[in-house]
């Protein structure tokens, strides 16, 4: 049981890092992002690559994965996102679930359809009142919450995080000041875009790495903002955690069931709180 | 000229069943017999798209609703392929009853996903829990009766029996649109608020548009079934919705013409195209971007200024 | 003159709400815009604060067409806008509220939150409460202070002293006066002894079209006199 909970844990926190950028795209702009699972997708073939064709270790890897990122993001976000303001939500879905379809064929081009297997780059387990807890999770865990702590001073200390969240109450009067709101979104678009590449980094090794993995993602990192709400950081770290262990304990029920569990969870809330956008 | 067409219901279907003859007749009756089946699909998928204006991203689950309704009649109970037919397309519509006494309430994002996310929970119950009903992964073969002429194996009486239900369902679409409940669901579209204000129950109109949608897309799903003898999970797979919302949006969404249209244009990129480019979908994916941004209306939409 | 706006046209989607507006504000000014609800006052503030674009029709301000200009750039060039509601930023401090506003005009802190104080001295000991626990008074009296943060040339206030009791009515009244040196208003207003006591000159909207433009003293001090064309 106790090996569920970290277990769920280490999904939780995955899941928290790839859907914050997810929560504050939807909760800023107002758009629901499919190209966010594209930029996940990428960070975790640029591992690959590194790892095999450029022989870089894990951390550089991850660090190249991450530093891809933010170009790809700025373009998608320039020459689409930007484009979709103020426009129905249905075009931003739309849109946004093409590019990451014209992605996703681009990395299967690359690399093929089949799976490709990245290994833990840790290897050690460590063993706790007779569990055996791989490092690597722990590792995971502990980013995780090194990334909460990040966000949560970003965005109570410095300028640029006070202008988002008080652009994402009240966008009009933040414009009225003078700032360029606009902007800034970019800027949070760029950094949850990063961090959805760094979630795919971190994933790869206890996953599997094919081109449509960023869909898998995607509808579970949906159900996060959703039942964590839309740009509400706390909330999304506490739906990525609770969700987390939903799979985690459904998992070790009835395995196949552990998505399925986390839709089941997501439809509930969405009945006995529905989001008008 | 295109727009005098869209005014007379009569001459719609007429331009429709002239099209697929002769479009059947010069390639391949059973390949274009495909094609009607998801043009089906698409009308019921437009109800809610077009009409509604709402977007769903999950409407696969309507489609395989009906589609193993059918299958898991006809595998345990009886290979008549009618009362197969009534069976999945009133699977589809009690589950969309069910679900959209809730689903309905939501709109914008919410909708979206919820109905995904419904999806998916679909797309599970079909492959894990119940594999002895519904074949799992490998979905299931199934054997229909025939009697005399009404025999679905040959193609020729499945292109008109399909042909006829597509004559159908864009009637009672046509129809529907131009009756009370058409008019008030276009209100509500452009302005829920003001509609409630004057005092109709919105959620009604909505929910029986819902309940009605996923009854046409059931229906396309069972005429899939007989036409292939076989269902499998691609039929309820959450990733392909993106087809219909391609067909819905390229053709032109809203009416009937359109959601013809752009069903027979998505089939042919997909038959055709994918022979002469390796890469299509990429491909698909730019189409779909470039619809998005500059023809929001459609191919449809631009003709019937014409 | 500072402020010139000729045949405004403004739509909501197909309904036009404004009609041929023409207007202008002189230096020094302080003009109040009253008239009933959906006469169309604050369509015009927020057509000249950038937040509507006109169909048609020309906003002048100092010599520059402003029609069309982003509202970021329009509160850059010098007009400030005070929102209806009290809309203050609720989860940031009143410290942090002004830091927002001090940052894109690049004011140091202590000179900005020194203007706030200014028009209310007792604001210093809220500057790291939430603003949302502030009362409605001290909150209107928030988004002025912020306001003037930038030194701007024009403020577009709206409905100032709604909902607000009479003796903090009276001190708000009492700041715009004090401001009325370093600046020029278009105050949108409905409660017509304020506006006696504030306006320098009122005009009086009806239906989306400016129906009477009042200059002398007399008539702004005696609102029965206008109170009829509402």
């Amino acid at each position: 049981m106790l090996q569920s909970i970290l277990f769920g844990l280490t999904t939780g926190g995955i899941l928290y890092i790839i859907a914050i950028g997810l929560s504050l795209t939807f909760g800023a702009m107002g758009i629901v992002n499919f190209a966010h699972g594209l930029v996940y997708t990428i960070g975790a073939y640029i591992l690959y690559t590194a790892l095999s064709s450029l022989g870089l270790n894990f951390f550089f890897g991850a660090l190249l994965a991450v530093l891809v990122a933010v170009p790809v993001s700025y373009v998608i976000e320039k020459f689409v996102i930007r484009k979709l303001y103020g426009q129905s939500i249905d075009y931003a879905i739309i849109a946004t679930y093409a590019v990451l379809l014209i992605g996703v064929d681009a990395i299967k081009w690359i690399y093929g359809p089949n799976p490709l297997p990245i290994s833990d780059p840790v290897g050690e387990s460590i063993s706790f009142m007779s569990l055996e807890m791989p490092v690597y999770r722990l590792i995971i865990i502990g980013i995780s919450f090194l990334i909460f702590i990040g966000l949560s001073l970003f965005f109570k200390k410095t300028i640029v995080g006070k202008i988002v969240v008080a652009g994402l109450q009240d966008q009009e009067a933040v414009r009225s000041l003078g700032i360029n709101v606009e902007k800034y979104f970019a800027i949070v678009f760029i950094l949850g875009s990063a961090l959805a590449a760094l979630g795919g980094v971190l994933y790869a090794p206890i996953s599997t790495l094919d081109p449509y993995m960023g869909f898998h993602i995607l509808i579970l990192c949906f159900a996060v903002v959703i039942v964590g709400g839309m740009g509400n950081l706390r909330g999304t770290a506490i739906a990525a955690f609770v969700l987390g262990m939903v799979m985690a304990i459904t998992g070790r029920m009835w395995g196949p069931a552990a998505d399925a569990m986390v839709y089941v969870v997501m439809a509930v809330v969405l009945i006995f709180r529905p989001i008008d956008v | 000229m295109f727009s005098k067409i869209e005014k007379n219901p009569l001459l719609v279907l007429a331009v429709i069943a002239g099209g697929f003859i002769i479009f059947g007749y010069s390639t391949s009756l059973p390949k274009i017999t495909d094609f009607m089946i998801f043009c089906i699909f698409v009308l019921g998928f437009d109800l809610i798209y077009g009409h509604m204006g709402q977007l769903s991203f999950g409407h696969m689950l309507y489609l395989g609703a009906g589609s193993y309704g059918t299958a898991i009649f006809a595998n345990s109970v009886s290979p008549d392929p009618f009362l197969g037919i009534a069976v999945g397309i009133l699977t589809a519509a009690l589950i969309a009853l069910i679900l959209g006494l809730v689903v309905v309430r939501t709109s914008g994002a919410c909708f979206a996903l919820l109905n995904l996310a419904l999806n998916e929970v679909g797309a599970f119950m079909v492959l894990v829990p119940f594999p002895e009903w519904t074949g799992g992964e490998d979905g299931l073969s199934l054997f229909f009766e025939s009697y005399g002429f009404l025999d679905f194996a040959n193609p020729t009486f499945l292109f008109f029996f399909v042909m006829a239900s597509l004559l159908a369902v864009s009637y009672l679409i046509m129809r529907f649109v131009r009756s009370p409940y058409g008019v008030f669901l276009k209100a509500t579209k452009e302005n829920e608020i003001r509609v409630r204000f004057l005092g109709y129950n919105t959620y009604v109109y909505k929910l029986i548009t819902f309940v009605l949608s996923g009854a046409i897309a059931g229906f396309a799903g069972a005429l899939n079934t007989i036409n292939l003898s076989y269902t499998s999970p691609s039929l309820i797979d959450p990733t392909r919705n993106v087809e219909v919302i391609f067909a819905a949006l390229m053709g032109g969404a809203g009416n009937v013409m359109g959601a013809v249209i752009g069903g027979t244009a998505f089939m042919t990129i997909s038959n055709y195209l994918a022979r002469y480019i390796i890469r299509w979908e990429m491909f698909l994916g730019v189409a779909l971007l470039i619809f998005a941004f500059k023809f929001k209306k459609g191919i449809w939409g631009y003709l019937r200024r014409v | 003159m500072l402020l010139s706006v000729e045949n405004l046209n403004v739509h909501y989607g197909r309904a036009q709400v404004l009609h041929e507006i023409s207007a202008h504000v002189e230096e020094g000014e302080l003009v109040c815009m009253v008239g009933r609800n959906g006469a169309g006052k604050t369509t015009f503030l927020k057509t000249i604060g950038g937040f509507m674009k006109p169909s048609s029709g020309t906003v002048t301000f100092r010599d520059q067409k402003l029609d069309g200009m982003p509202l970021e750039h329009v509160a850059l060039k010098g007009i400030k806008y005070v929102f209806q509601d009290k809309r203050v930023f609720g989860e940031l401090t009143v410290r942090e509220n002004i830091e927002l506003a001090a940052f894109p005009v690049k004011e140091p802190m202590d000179e900005a939150i020194g203007k706030v104080l200014n028009i209310h001295p007792k604001m210093e000991k809220l500057l790291d409460s939430k603003a949302k626990g502030l009362s409605g008074g001290e909150r209107q009296i928030l988004l002025i202070g912020r306001a003037l943060i930038g030194n701007p040339q024009l403020l577009l206030i709206d409905e100032p002293t709604e909902g607000l009791a009479a003796k903090i009515i009276g001190q708000i009244v009492g700041i715009l006066l004090q401001m009325k040196s370093k600046l020029s208003m278009i105050v949108v207003e409905q409660n017509l002894a304020t506006v006696s006591r504030l306006a320098d000159r009122i005009y009086v909207m009806k239906e989306g079209v400016i129906i009477r433009d009042i200059a002398d003293r007399e008539t702004i001090e005696n609102p029965s006199l206008f109170e009829e064309g509402l």
